[in-house]
């Protein structure tokens, strides 16, 4: 090691802090020019900076799932294309049978140069409106192979020494149904443009051998930090499972996900052995969306606050057999992959729950999401799409010492998931409101109760409405569940009533058709797991909400042992400690 | 008649600034008292008068204005003493005010816990009621759900009531009705009623913004009503002005009903003392810093007008009414420098504040700070600091930061300080990158104007962080707010929503015109009663708009002639224009069609600025200003070395000071790098240029 040089520990700290400055700067570009609303409302993408190895030099992901959904096709990007990668390339990447998570998750990727030479790279990926396939939006319940869920894009230059190659993005977007996307794609370029002008600045400003010299250091420090957070929890093998219900296909269909952790040192296995094998239908994961399930959880459990480059992914491993449904192999339908996130995080909850209890959540509301696709008459006709968030937003669990989240949403957006704007869903959607509140007694009861879910109702007034569920959280092992003595969560309820009074409750993984206009939505989005025993609750938390009426006295009395007031709210002390002297 | 007085009212101190009529300023500095602080502005006002030797009414005699910002709102939002607020809202979603749209800020941390709303869920009643989107009344205003709220109400000793219903920005009617009704039934209680607030689609900034207003709206009256009880008590009749979290001045009377307006007002008169000292030298554009004990402030000034935004939040609360951009990071003097496991150095967030404070300080502080690396570079006066008030002890600040910071690093302590310096460095010229570059903006051309206490001592190095070659320093550096008051005109902003497709086939003039008119209305009824003449006043008009199918807005300035066609052409030249500035592209060329959101107004009111002085020129040599020598480590040279030290207050107009120097003045160090050269302009300010190698 002869042109061993110094490190200043200084430019280190300098150059993290540029690289998470640029990422940010790349994900605002995106919020703010970006058409759809899973982009810019919900926030469903990811930008990163890589090195010329296709290395994580920093990634900001606005939603923790696509954690691990950049750098595998960065390393594959590099691979395929060799020495054939020149300045003024724009490579864009959707394949999730070269390392994507998911089909509408569409990633570009820029290759930066400095003085002639490849040295980074500039990325980001969002969840498009549509990317071809058999039905509109993505989401395709009836799917058996991937092409009846997506136009499928390998690594493709849509740039070629800046000059766009118009046959490849025509061939591209003669396959897509919305041209917003092509917009959103546009957008998503530019994001890439601003990350290459971060970089080469600073390339510009200290050169490429200090700088080079002192991003090594930077992922080992970040090593160091992972290695040192893994090492505080006690060696061991620890075993967690769970199950997600519903193939789409299968009547009554199960699939175990068997979870076994090792922890030896400073390192950490995550071996899914043992799980069920791939299903005939959509309900499958790439393992890009098994490894981000994994590394999002696993960022729960200890000190987040780490920075996100390759360091971070060193000392864990992730053990996961091709043919089981956590890894499908090609040509399997896979769109409902990340939605297995929410059973992936039960599993390992469960596996950590002895070895790390101050820091493991209880079961979080899995997600139920369902799709409208119509036309708007308001406005010609126009087709309209929308997921709705709005609904579909569920509580967390309860850890120690802290209440669940309330309408929090899926876990694989940890809470980065808005909303929609009530008056805005209005203005977008031919849809009318009729209510979106809390959904009093979702949540699970404990010392620390989960999170309360959502109830949601409204008018469809488009036309030519389909409807396509796809989520989990209806059968009773699928509600979040209670950890140390602490309650499972209410479970999703979705029923879609007709002008005739016909009734229609969509299983998890369907496609409605020909729902009529003036029909009336409704969703109950349920709570968090509980953690610990209710009786042990604070009876003044649990007087709040009665008062909230979130609960009801009886349920206070029945779940908490406490004995309240209903015209004061205040907490009868001798009744609540007989009621509790009584409790088993 | 000639003195104007500018007061701001901060959590540790209470500044003044007292100019005459001939333009000599004085600046004074009053420990603030929390529980009333109006009692602290009587002792300033009590501390100026016995200073020229009068007593308080004859001194008051002779002030013509006072204007005066307080964080009263802001700390009653922050602690969570606000007025007890009960909220109407149309059934069915009573929950929107807590549910946040239901966003966890701290994304990996499943123990956070989410903002404790405003207004607890059961003083959240729901109203039978409801408008649609194109404005269209639905259901019918049902005054019984008013009564049974009210009854509620009344038992819970509710005082304030703010009133948000769907779509009341599209059709008010029902909104207005319960407003009156309440209004007859409870009249005691203070009212928010969300049209009045802010006439604005967007459900949940407007509801927040509503209740933000009715939480705080008691707490400024109860204020204000006794700052002016106890100036009347000494016989002071004349102006008082009130900031504005727009940059702006009001009347008391607006400010009360209006009380949200002062929420984020704190730092909000430094971009305008920005505007008055760089109008003298003809900058237009420039960025402000005011560095304190534990915060920031970074404003981005363009083309004489700060940048506004609707997006700003207090405490987790969406406030959408317009406020000046105010980037607030956790860095200042007091900032703790740390490693991290990996091994890193890190500075703040968290901060010593003023107590226990650095270890320098002698408080009881134990952990190496800002302050305390700056002392062991040199750049703070051991001896002179606070003018000599406080004495600060270097051995321990040394000490600590070689325990905490250059041991484990293995550096030496004077390399692990300049490692702290750098840091501080980095983080505040990120903050700055954030409200420029990552805006579109190029800050190299512009100049830093640096405030604050502890600013100067960094504003060199920001600045080359940022390649920015021009740094100002005011005379009045410590009590920049203070002093940005007495420049403020009167500011107030209108909104109305209006969405339609902006095309002359889609776009009704009627009532795009008639929202304007009712805005100007508005406007002219406040700034009349503020006494504004019309000649005075200046309406400047902004539409919000879109491509269409996007989900944000861009505000667009459209000059008054535009508007009356309007010029669908022009309107959407300017879109355009301001999307590729922002985002770097614009869709001119495909065609796309313009979509209206929103039309604004703000309307000023010119004040009359007190005059400015220029002093008589006394030429480059700044010999007279000498003090001595002392040692500082010098960055580029990587090595300490003995500089000069020259009193800022004996600085002289036209004086040059090459560096390396350094400028004390009572409250403020200026650090003049190697390469630098200062230069002492004729209003006592200073300005600080890089010397082209």
């Amino acid at each position: 090691m002869t042109t061993e040089q110094k490190i200043d520990p200084v430019l280190v700290s300098v150059l993290q802090r540029r690289f998470k400055s640029i990422t940010e700067e790349m994900g605002l570009t995106l919020l703010r020019t970006t058409r759809s609303p899973i982009l810019n409302e919900a926030r469903d993408f990811v930008t990163g900076l890589y090195d010329a190895k296709g290395r994580m030099l920093e990634q900001t992901e606005y939603i923790p799932v696509l954690a691990f959904a950049l750098q595998p096709v960065c390393e594959h990007i590099i691979d395929y294309f060799g020495d054939d990668i020149a300045d003024g390339d724009v490579i864009i990447h959707n394949d999730v049978f070269s390392h994507g998570n998911q089909n509408a998750d569409v990633a570009i990727f820029k290759p930066i140069f400095w003085e002639d030479e490849l040295i980074a790279w500039s990325a980001c990926k969002g969840h498009q409106a549509d990317i071809g396939g058999a039905v509109a939006g993505g989401y395709n319940p009836e799917a058996r192979e991937v092409w009846q869920e997506a136009l499928r894009i390998p690594a493709v230059k849509i740039y070629e020494k800046g000059k766009r190659r118009r046959d490849v993005w025509d061939l591209i977007f003669a396959n897509v149904r919305y041209d917003v996307v092509q917009e959103d794609i546009k957008a998503q370029i530019g994001g890439c443009v601003v990350g290459e002008r971060g970089v080469k600045a600073l390339f510009e400003r200290y050169g490429t051998d200090i700088l080079l010299r002192h991003v090594g250091h930077l992922f080992t420090s970040t090593e160091r930090i992972i290695r040192k957070e893994i090492e505080a929890i006690p060696d061991g093998i620890y075993k967690g499972q769970s199950t997600a219900y519903y193939d789409g296909v299968r009547d009554g269909s199960e699939m175990l996900i068997n979870l076994a952790v090792t922890i030896r040192g400073d390192e950490v296995t995550f071996d899914f052995t043992g799980s069920s094998p791939q299903t005939p239908g959509f309900v499958n994961a790439p393992f890009a969306a098994t490894a981000s399930a994994v590394m999002l959880t696993f960022l729960m459990l200890i000190n987040p606050d780490i920075p996100h480059n390759d360091g971070l992914h060193r000392p864990l491993k992730i053990i996961n057999p091709v043919g089981s449904f956590l890894n499908a192999a090609y040509p399997a339908a896979t769109t409902f992959g990340n939605s297995i996130t929410g059973p992936t995080s039960d599993a390992i909850f469960r596996a950590f729950a002895d070895a790390l209890p101050g820091m493991v959540s209880a079961g979080w509301n899995r997600s139920l999401n369902f799709v409208i696709v119509g036309k708007d008459p308001r406005h010609e006709m126009r087709h309209y799409v929308d997921i709705l968030f709005l609904a579909l937003k569920g509580g967390s669990g309860a850890t120690q010492n802290a209440d669940g989240f309330d309408h929090i949403g899926l876990i694989n957006c940890a809470g980065g998931l808005q909303d929609q704007d009530y008056e805005m869903f209005e203005i977008q959607d031919p849809h009318l409101l009729l209510k979106h509140e809390f959904l009093g007694g979702s949540a699970g009861i404990g010392k620390w109760r989960g999170g309360y879910g959502t109830e949601c109702e409204f008018i469809i007034q488009g036309e030519d409405i389909t409807g396509i569920a796809f989520g989990d959280g209806l059968e009773d092992g699928a509600h979040a569940f209670g950890l140390f003595g602490g309650k499972n969560g209410s479970g999703n309820e979705l029923a879609i009533e007709y002008p005739d009074g016909t009734i229609c409750q969509p299983q998890t993984k369907e496609v409605v058709r020909d729902i009529p206009t003036g029909s009336i939505y409704r969703q109950r989005a349920g709570g968090g797991g509980g953690f610990g025993n209710p009786f042990e609750r604070a009876p003044e938390l649990v007087a709040k909400d009665v008062r909230a009426e979130l609960i009801s006295p009886k349920q206070a009395r029945i779940n908490y042992g406490v004995a309240i007031d209903p015209v004061t709210f205040a907490v009868d002390i001798d009744a609540t400690t007989k009621l509790r002297d009584l409790s088993p | 008649m000639k003195y104007k007085i500018g007061i701001d009212v901060g959590g540790t101190f209470t500044d003044f600034l007292l100019l005459d009529g001939g333009g000599e300023t004085a600046v004074y500095k009053v420990l603030s008292t929390p529980q009333d602080p109006s009692i602290a502005v009587l002792e300033g006002l009590g501390r100026m008068a016995s200073d020229r030797a009068l007593d308080l009414e004859s001194f008051l005699a002779n002030v013509e204005i006072i204007v005066h910002g307080t964080t009263v709102t802001t700390n009653a939002v922050l602690t969570g003493n606000i007025a007890r607020t009960g909220l109407l809202t149309t059934a069915g979603f009573r929950d929107a005010l807590e549910m946040r749209r239901g966003i966890r800020e701290e994304t990996y941390d499943n123990k956070a816990i989410a903002a404790e709303p405003l207004v607890p869920r059961w003083l959240r009643r729901p109203v039978k009621e409801r408008v649609t989107a194109d404005g269209n009344i639905l259901v019918a205003l049902d005054a019984n759900d008013i009564d049974d709220a009210l009854a509620q109400f009344r038992a819970e000793g509710v005082e304030a009531i703010a009133i948000c219903f769907m779509h009341s920005y599209a059709n008010q009617i029902n909104e207005e009705q319960a407003a009156a009704y309440v209004a007859k039934a409870m009249p005691s209680a203070y009212l928010s009623p969300s049209h009045d607030i802010l006439s604005q689609v967007r459900f949940y900034d407007r509801i927040s913004t509503t209740v933000l207003n009715a939480a705080v709206g008691p707490i400024l009256g109860r204020y204000l009503t006794s700052l002016i009880k106890r100036l009347a008590n000494a016989q002071y009749q004349n102006m008082l002005l009130v900031m504005q979290s727009n940059g702006g001045v009001t009347a008391p009377e607006t400010a009360m009903r209006l009380a949200a307006t002062t929420l984020l007002s704190g730092p909000a008169a430094a971009p305008v003392a920005g505007l008055a000292y760089t109008a003298l030298r003809g900058d237009k554009s420039f960025i402000t810093v005011d560095m304190g004990g534990t915060s920031l402030d970074a404003a981005l000034v363009r083309d004489g007008a700060p940048n506004m935004t609707t997006e700003a939040r207090i405490d987790k609360h969406a406030l959408a009414l317009p406020t000046l951009e105010i980037n607030t990071i956790g860095a200042g003097g007091g900032s703790i420098g740390w490693i991290d496991e990996g091994g890193l150095l890190r500075m703040g967030p968290m901060s010593a504040g003023a107590r226990p404070g650095p270890v320098c300080y002698g408080l009881g502080g134990e952990k190496p700070t800002c302050s305390d690396a700056n002392l062991v570079l040199g750049y703070l006066n051991e001896g002179f600091f606070a003018g000599g008030e406080i004495k600060l002890d270097k051995k321990s600040a040394a000490r600590a930061i070689e325990d905490h910071i250059a041991k484990p690093l293995g550096l030496s302590v004077t390399e692990a300080a300049v490692g702290m310096y750098r840091i501080m460095n980095v983080n505040m010229a990120s903050s700055i990158r954030e409200i420029t570059v990552q805006q579109g903006f190029d800050p190299r051309d512009i100049p830093l104007v640096c405030a604050g206490g502890a600013g100067p001592v960094h504003a060199a190095m920001i600045a080359e962080e940022l390649d920015m070659t021009r740094i100002l320093v005011p005379r009045e550096s410590s009590i920049f707010c203070a002093a940005g008051m007495l420049w403020s005109d009167f500011k107030h902003d209108y909104v109305r929503s209006y969405h339609t497709q902006l095309t002359p086939q889609t776009l009704d003039p009627v009532r795009f015109h008639a929202a304007i008119e009712d805005m100007c209305a508005q406007a002219n009824t406040t700034l009349q009663s503020e006494g504004i003449p019309a000649a005075q006043r200046n309406f400047k008009y902004t539409l919000d708009l879109r491509y269409f199918g996007q989900y944000h807005e861009v505000a667009v300035e459209i000059g008054e002639n535009l508007l009356t066609g309007p010029d669908f052409a022009a309107i959407s030249t300017a879109l355009h224009k301001a999307h590729n500035r922002l985002y770097g592209y614009d869709l001119e060329s495909d065609g796309t069609i313009v979509e209206l959101v929103n039309l604004r107004l703000t309307a000023t009111g010119t004040t009359n600025k007190p005059p400015t002085i220029m002093e008589k020129m006394a030429g480059p040599d700044a010999g007279a200003a000498l003090k001595g020598k002392r040692s500082i480590f010098l960055i580029s040279e990587n090595c300490f070395a003995d500089v000069n030290v020259y009193d800022g207050d004996q600085l002289r107009h036209g004086n040059i000071i090459s560096g390396p120097a350094v400028i004390e003045q009572v409250n403020t160090t200026i650090i003049v790098p190697t390469d630098y050269s200062l230069f002492c302009d004729g209003y006592g300010s200073f300005e600080m240029t890089a010397v082209q190698a």
